[in-house]
């Protein structure tokens, strides 16, 4: 990009749906003209050129200042991402115990994984899964130094994996930690097509690590809507000076951005994790998803009939999105949302981030306040976090622009465009069960509101877009918040949902009793829905 | 707007697909019968499926011959036409481990084509002469038989005869897994059905495995899926097509799944331009013709979607959102 064009698109090509949105140069700043968002089966140049052709006719002077006109959408220069389907990986080692770690960090860093230790799956097996037609690759890995459970199967494993290379020349193979000693064993690695990659041994943390960043460097292609996400995210967090999480929830994946900016003597930094299992619906929806969605599912639908539902849901992602349709969406989001966050375990320890995106395709067929819901009912970390939403999916396609300092120049100018603020989410941990739990005082512009803090729901305070105030919580009990006490003051931002006081459970527990569990869900989801506290 | 840009809007659906690329899955220690270039004819062996492989250790007199992936061959016994055979998996202390098996059986392709690529103990790739009709899974393996059409509702298994042996069946919006097992059991070669249910599905696949594992196997049996799990028509298009091919040998293949047929003059008869069907809400099934592209509309839910405006038969018009609609291309 350069700054000679006054106009230009951004597509971001998702697996379900296709987002595209117009971005012209007014009075000196870029700013979001329009957007449209179709199903993915859609041509794109008919929907880019939709998008243009609308624009022009809804506001004909200001499409002409920025040189737009019927017709022109092919001509526009274009900011282009697309979402993949993770390829498959097999990981394998020589102990279970070895596996585990490498599994993790695998599973998180963009690739669908199956794996086998030589502890439990014969030779034959470990063949057959290594050689099956979708792997397009191998991590196989050991510690640094191998630890003795390890040891005894190293060679056998190692010959193993090197007949299957030598047999399949176009796998990548990653030899991670003390199996890079191996090396030997695969010959001549220079002639074969794919890759065989030395890489660090799989750390004991939680997060992925060098081994984790050269997996999804493999893994995501140069287009990657969900790399280009992670830039886009960073560069967010430098712009806006706070610490941002960007969660994503797509057809074939789900992904996490956790962006900080730099501080004192720490330098900024962004963790990634794109982890397939956190797919809105996987490709065969088994018994344990199926629970799932029922747990998070005010349908009422018998099993059965349940299964179908998100069967089709896999087949046309895009297709009956309405009604139930929707509300089917949301619960299988929450599932999704629970994998996500099970792949991430060491961000439950973080600090609340301050500002928490939502971008994807499923959160476009919900109102701002029930995605919100969505992600507190299964993110929950204490403390006061901004909520916005990536309306437009534009982040992505901005985070594709290479160079950095281009890059924050233009999502400085969109940053209020693209995020539609949803409120602040403030939710405190640590409450004991009583009749109220202390009381809050909203000072705003226009004066102050006062209410009951009641513990087990939900409390909402109208805040408009655009506005602040400062929250004043009294409780009568020590909570946690971020910090420890009892009284919190806390400046919170208006939006579409207002300030929500989230007074449930951290973890949120739900009753065991179906229609117990439908009634809560559906009060919860009408505190929002109508604007009531409950 | 006009409509025919608009109509770009909507998720298109290629009817028939060409050419048409089919793997053929494979295991350690099956063997492949056919190398890249090969013509195929319909029925032709392509590979030897090893029921029960194991893993044999082996010491080869001449190494040269052994690599990965390679066919090993054991010396016959006295008065056996052949020894026995598997495949070099991989060298571990001078000696081979060798996939090998006591019973095989051949895999045979439903329709003639090209082998294009061969890949030992994982899969045998041909590119079919003739052209497609994609569906959403496919149940079963490849198999081949004369289309008919056995019931344009829902076929109960009473509905089923002898007559029906050899053919494929196409049976409408939806069918269960009893008529399933018992079309397979009396010689029908395959099932096309709109939609099967995830139950039905199920139980047709626990079936269909306990089949394969029985000594005396029944011909290959497939069941082809072209909507989804829910009941719905299948679309005029696809009908249209169906009848055309009535009469006429295909086959069903699982990867990718699709109907395959090798009818050159058949003229495919394009679908109206704006003929769309909707696939979800109250009128999933239903066909119409797109009018317009209408922009944001609020439906229930509270969800805002691009929708479009559809005239159905009866002549009402009616506002879908663009995702619940498709066409065929």
């Amino acid at each position: 990009m350069t700054s000679e064009p006054r106009a230009f698109l951004a597509l971001d090509a998702g697996a379900a749906t296709i987002a595209a949105s117009l971005i012209g140069r007014i009075a000196g700043r870029w700013r979001l003209i329009g957007s449209l968002a179709l199903p993915a089966g859609a041509d794109p140049a008919a929907v880019a050129s939709a998008l243009v052709d609308r624009a022009v006719a809804a506001d004909p002077d200001l499409a002409g200042s920025i040189g737009l006109r019927a017709g022109i959408a092919a001509d526009l220069p274009r900011l282009s991402v697309a979402s993949h389907r993770p390829q498959r990986l097999a990981v394998v080692a020589a102990s279970e115990r070895a596996l585990a770690p490498l599994l993790a960090i695998a599973s998180r860093s963009g690739w669908r994984t199956v794996a086998a230790s030589a502890e439990t799956t014969d030779p034959l097996a470990m063949s057959r899964l290594l050689l099956e037609s979708d792997v397009r690759g191998i991590l196989v890995g050991a510690g640094d130094p191998p630890a003795a459970d390890e040891r005894r199967g190293l060679d056998e494993l190692a010959a193993l994996v090197a007949a299957v290379a030598l047999r399949r020349q176009d796998l990548t193979v990653i030899l991670a930690g003390g199996m890079a000693a191996h090396l030997r064993s695969f010959g001549d690695v220079t002639a074969r097509p794919g890759e065989v990659l030395l890489g660090p041994a799989a750390g004991r943390g939680h997060a992925g690590g060098p081994l984790g960043e050269l997996l999804l460097e493999l893994a995501l292609p140069a287009d990657d809507a969900r790399r280009a996400l992670g830039a886009g995210a960073q560069t967010l967090a430098d712009i806006l000076d706070r610490r941002v999480d960007v969660v994503e929830i797509g057809y074939d994946a789900g992904s996490r951005a956790g962006a900080w900016p730099a501080v004192g003597n720490g330098g900024s930094g962004l963790d990634l994790a794109v982890a397939s299992s956190a797919a809105l619906v996987p490709d065969d929806p088994d018994d344990t998803f199926l629970d799932g969605v029922a747990r998070w599912s005010t349908l009422g639908a018998d099993r059965h009939r349940l299964r179908d539902r998100l069967h089709e849901l896999r087949i046309a992602p895009w297709a009956d999105a309405t009604g139930d349709g929707a509300a089917l969406r949301m619960a299988a989001a929450r599932v999704a949302l629970g994998h996500l966050a099970a792949s991430t375990p060491g961000w439950a320890d973080r600090p609340a981030a301050d500002l928490v995106v939502a971008t994807g395709g499923v959160w476009a067929v919900a109102p701002a306040p029930a995605v919100a819901l969505a992600l507190v009912d299964v993110l929950r970390r204490p403390g006061a976090s901004q909520f916005a939403l990536d309306h437009a999916r534009l982040l992505a396609p901005l985070g594709v622009i290479p160079d950095a300092d281009e890059r924050r120049a233009m999502i400085a100018d969109l940053a209020d465009d693209l995020l539609a603020p949803v409120g602040t989410i403030v939710i405190p941990a640590g409450l004991r069960p009583r009749h109220t739990a202390g009381a809050l005082v909203v000072h705003g512009a226009t004066g102050s509101t006062e209410l009951d803090l009641l513990p087990g729901g939900l409390s909402l305070v109208d805040l408009p877009p655009g506005t602040s105030a400062v929250a004043e919580f009294r409780f009568r009990d020590t909570v946690r918040m971020g910090a420890t006490g009892r009284h919190f003051a806390i400046d919170v931002t208006g939006g579409l949902g207002g300030l929500l006081v989230d007074m449930r459970d951290v973890p949120l527990r739900l009753p065991d009793r179906a229609d117990r569990r439908g009634e809560l869900l559906e009060a919860w989801q009408a505190s929002l829905r109508d604007g009531r506290a409950r | 707007m006009s409509g025919s840009s608009d109509l770009e809007l909507v998720p298109a659906r290629r009817l028939v697909t060409a050419p048409v690329d089919v793997v053929f899955a494979l295991a350690p220690g099956d063997r492949p019968l056919v190398t890249a270039g090969d013509s195929v004819v319909v029925g032709a062996p392509i590979a030897e499926r090893l029921r029960d492989s194991r893993l044999d250790e082996i010491i080869i007199a001449d190494p040269a011959e052994a690599r990965p992936g390679a066919h090993w061959a054991g010396n016959a016994k006295r008065g056996e036409p052949r020894g026995p055979g598997g495949e070099f998996m991989f060298l571990w202390r001078g000696r081979w481990r060798v996939a090998t098996g006591d019973i095989a059986d051949p895999i045979e392709s439903p329709f003639a084509g090209i082998v294009r690529d061969v890949r030992p103990g994982t899969a045998i790739t041909i590119r079919a002469a003739g052209r497609g009709l994609r569906g959403v899974m496919a149940l079963g393996s490849p198999t081949r038989g004369r289309l008919r059409a056995g019931s344009d509702r829902e076929l109960r298994s009473g509905g089923l005869d002898v007559g029906s042996a050899g053919t494929i069946l196409v049976v409408g919006s939806r069918v269960d897994a009893e008529t399933l097992t018992r079309a397979r059991a009396m010689g029908v070669r395959g099932v096309i059905v709109a939609g099967v249910s995830s139950k039905e599905r199920r139980d047709f696949l626990a079936s269909e495995a306990r089949q394969r594992a029985a000594l005396h196997r029944l011909p290959p049996f497939a069941v082809l899926v072209l909507d989804g799990a829910t009941r719905r028509p299948m679309g005029d298009a696809v009908l249209t097509l169906l009848g055309a091919l009535t009469g006429h040998e295909v086959a069903i293949v699982t990867d990718p799944p699709m109907l395959v047929f090798d009818r050159p003059a058949l003229a495919v008869p394009a679908p109206p331009a704006d003929l769309v069907r909707i696939r979800a809400g109250m009128f999933a099934g239903r066909e119409g013709r797109f009018l317009e592209a209408i922009g944001a509309r609020r439906f229930a839910g509270g969800v805002h979607l691009e929708a479009g405006l559809v005239r159905l038969p009866d002549g009402t018009t009616t506002t879908v959102p663009m995702g619940d609609l498709e066409r065929f291309v």
